[in-house]
């Protein structure tokens, strides 16, 4: 039931930066391990605020897995903190 | 209107007032932002623990029996493959914001009644937005919502001459609905609702309503203002619902902030006297904060302390000068808890008579109060730049991991 797996991985990110109401689209990312992962679908975007500075929240899927992907935008960092699957 | 209106009454103007609902709000948004757990029995709770009471629960879960307030342990006895999730406040906060600034774009006057739910009155909207079919900009907003936050996010829609008809469409058809309720159509729709589907309308009102043979919300439309007012409510309120009813604003009203505060119900209920104590003091610092960043220092502390078993305890102090910083704030309660009962499972904290900070206030010790509002100034400032509780009291320093701060239900003042 509980699901999630918690993580603080630095990753490697290809994303896109466009017009609209998702002006920045993680597409691909590629993990500690050498893996690499296809984003489907962009779940939600939301920012957390860290004091004066702001942490982007990317929720996506590759469409089997959950992952949490946090832009650190002062540093200009990816991290993955979240992985989730095992829903049935 | 000012007058009260006649028994066949209704309001007959056009309806301008529309409520809208995010159904099953954070479950829709957990389910938006991680597609895998979309069409699936999600509950959101505050704590993962067995005993946690579940905030929201998804309509896959709804359909499975799972009602919100249920404890997780009974959830997943009538649905085993529930996934429970920690309440995730930034999220909500930041959907609650991309909702308002949708609802903004139509009219200058909306207000959010809590993380969930709003009102448009488009009485002050642009012409050109009046002159638009208010169901087209429904179904316009619907796909807004779901093209800017995304494509899992529903609402219901309900609208009306008034917010509580408007709030009552609203409910009609879940998820996804919208609905207008008119002076044509309100009988028909009151002859399907229970007095408690009617918003304001919980056991003890309905207690009332019956004592005077007034079993149904149509027989409570046809009550007359004398009965509701002087047998039923036995008040004012009885003439508001008389009205109401038929579709005439009462409820536009402007809520001003009375109280600052905040609770916490116990991780464990085997901790010392200190250790509750601690949670206090966090308590009282999260209070000075928020109280502070609306400007306002406070006279009263009120504590309060629900035990496992027994009756609820609490205690308040007046001072004759208001006070803002967390060390007074907890001095007094603090010296207030000295009375509390043991074997507690909830703590509570709210400051009341608030006044403006800024405002001077003579004082024999005024050098004294100058150097503290300094003092507590430089710390929330730092706080603000570098996050929450950067500094903070040692006494508090192992009280973080848990008192999260949860999202608050009903007032949206802190969002």
């Amino acid at each position: 039931m509980n699901d999630e797996l918690f993580l603080n991985e630095q990753i490697q990110v290809v994303a896109l930066f466009q017009a609209g109401h998702h002006p920045c689209r993680p597409v691909r990312f590629k993990r500690a391990n050498g893996k690499e992962v296809e984003v489907s679908e962009l779940g939600l975007r939301h920012p957390l605020p860290q004091g004066s500075k702001t942490i982007h929240i990317f929720d996506v899927t590759d469409g089997g897995t959950d992952y949490r992907l946090e832009f650190d935008s002062e540093r200009l960092t990816w991290r993955l903190t979240r992985e989730a699957d095992h829903y049935e | 209107m000012s007058r009260l209106p006649e028994l066949n009454e209704h309001n007959t103007e056009r309806p301008m007032i529309m409520h809208i609902d995010l159904n099953s709000c954070f479950a829709s948004i957990e389910q938006q932002s991680r597609p895998m757990l979309r069409g699936k029995p999600v509950a959101i709770v505050n704590r993962r623990t067995e005993t946690t009471a579940i905030v929201t629960a998804s309509y896959e879960a709804k359909a499975k029996g799972v009602k919100v307030g249920m404890k997780l342990r009974e959830a997943k006895i009538l649905c085993p493959d529930i996934v429970a999730l920690e309440t995730d406040p930034p999220k909500y906060r930041h959907v609650y914001h991309k909702l308002l600034a949708i609802m903004q774009d139509y009219s200058a006057h909306v207000s959010m009644k809590s993380i969930d739910e709003g009102v448009i009155d488009f009485n002050h909207a642009d012409e050109v937005t009046k002159a638009r079919d208010l169901v087209g900009i429904g179904y316009e907003i619907k796909q807004r919502l779901k093209d800017e936050v995304g494509v899992w996010m529903r609402c219901n829609i309900g609208i009306s001459t008034n917010r509580f008809l408007a709030k009552t469409a609203a409910g009609l058809h879940k998820p996804d609905g919208l609905d207008v309720i008119t002076s044509h159509n309100i009988r028909e729709v009151l002859g399907e609702l229970k007095l408690t589907d009617l918003t304001g309308i919980a056991h003890r009102n309905q207690a009332r309503l019956q004592s005077v043979d007034i079993m149904t919300p149509l027989q409570f439309l046809d009550a007359s203002a004398e009965t509701l007012h002087k047998i039923v409510f036995k008040s004012v309120v009885g003439e508001w619902w008389y009205k109401r009813l038929r579709g005439f604003e009462v409820d536009d009203v402007d809520t001003q902030m009375r109280r600052v505060g905040r609770q916490y119900v116990l991780e464990r209920f085997d901790l010392s006297r200190e250790e509750v104590l601690q949670r206090l003091h966090h308590l009282a610092e999260s209070v000075g904060s928020r109280m502070r960043r609306y400007d306002k220092s406070a006279r009263g502390v009120y504590v309060y302390a629900k035990p496992r078993e027994g009756k609820y305890w609490h205690a308040s102090s007046l001072s004759p000068l208001p006070f803002f910083s967390d060390a007074t704030i907890y001095a007094q309660a603090e010296a207030l808890f000295e009375r509390a009962p043991s074997d507690i499972k909830e703590i509570g904290i709210h400051c009341y008579e608030l006044c403006d900070y800024s405002a001077s206030q003579l004082s024999l010790f005024a050098d004294e109060i100058a150097r503290e509002r300094q003092v507590t100034g430089i710390i929330d400032d730092i706080n603000r730049r570098y996050g929450e509780r950067t500094i903070h009291s040692a006494d508090t320093l192992g009280t973080g991991e848990y008192m999260r701060t949860r999202i608050p239900f009903g007032s949206t003042r802190h969002l």
